[in-house]
């Protein structure tokens, strides 16, 4: 992993067209503008996790517990 | 073609009845091949069962039957990487996570599962700042 220090107003690029900009600089948070191409999906890595966890509860089958569902 | 699926037995199945992932689904990205089937004795549920791994299948469901409103906005990214070229092509479905309490039955509505019918190419996608829920209770 690449470490690199930053001060507020500093950016820096990933590739060609991705650039990544301290915009805010507190305690405890940086606020962190990003600028890249409208295909470049950009998440909060916790709800990619959040989403991860949740196929894989999701592949914990037990058909018993479905035949008590009905349709709304 | 035949598959043996961990929780449905054998399976009978064609090859134009593929559905391939080529990013997998999150979490699971090394498994690209699934196939979805009826769950005739528990409509409106279908099983996504990974051709690749016996023991990797989910229950899930169109959306629509339990929540009519859901809508999503697919990205110009989705719709090239799923060659879409209409909205009648599209079939979203959405994965269960089972409880024996029936009120902790929940769906991903967040992480929607979308299939271009036409050519069978799947992609998991993920709304963020969504009004929607990773476990959003089914009923």
């Amino acid at each position: 992993m690449l470490i690199i220090t930053r001060k507020k107003g500093e950016s820096l690029m990933i590739g060609d067209d991705i650039e990544i900009v301290i915009s805010k600089i507190d305690d405890a948070s940086v606020k962190i503008g990003i600028k890249a191409p409208k295909d470049v999906q950009i998440l909060r890595k916790e709800l990619y996790e959040e989403i991860q966890q949740e196929n894989i509860e999701a592949t914990k089958i037990e058909l018993s517990a479905l035949s008590s569902i009905k349709k709304r | 073609m035949k598959f043996l699926s961990k929780v449905h037995g054998e399976i009978q199945y064609e090859e134009k009845n593929i559905i391939t992932f080529n990013k997998g689904l999150l979490g699971l990205n090394e498994f690209k091949k699934y196939i979805l089937l009826d769950l005739q004795e528990y409509e409106p549920f279908q099983l996504l069962q990974s051709l690749e791994n016996e023991e990797l299948a989910m229950i899930v469901t169109s959306p629509y039957e339990f929540f009519k409103d859901y809508e999503i906005k697919l990205s110009d990214e989705t719709i090239k990487n799923l060659k879409i070229d209409s909205p009648e092509q599209v079939n979203v479905i959405t994965t269960v996570t089972l409880n024996s309490d029936v009120k902790k039955i929940t769906t991903n509505l967040q992480g929607p599962i979308v299939i271009n019918t036409s050519n069978n190419i799947g992609e998991q996608i993920i709304l963020d700042n969504s009004k929607y829920k990773v476990k959003n209770p089914l009923i």
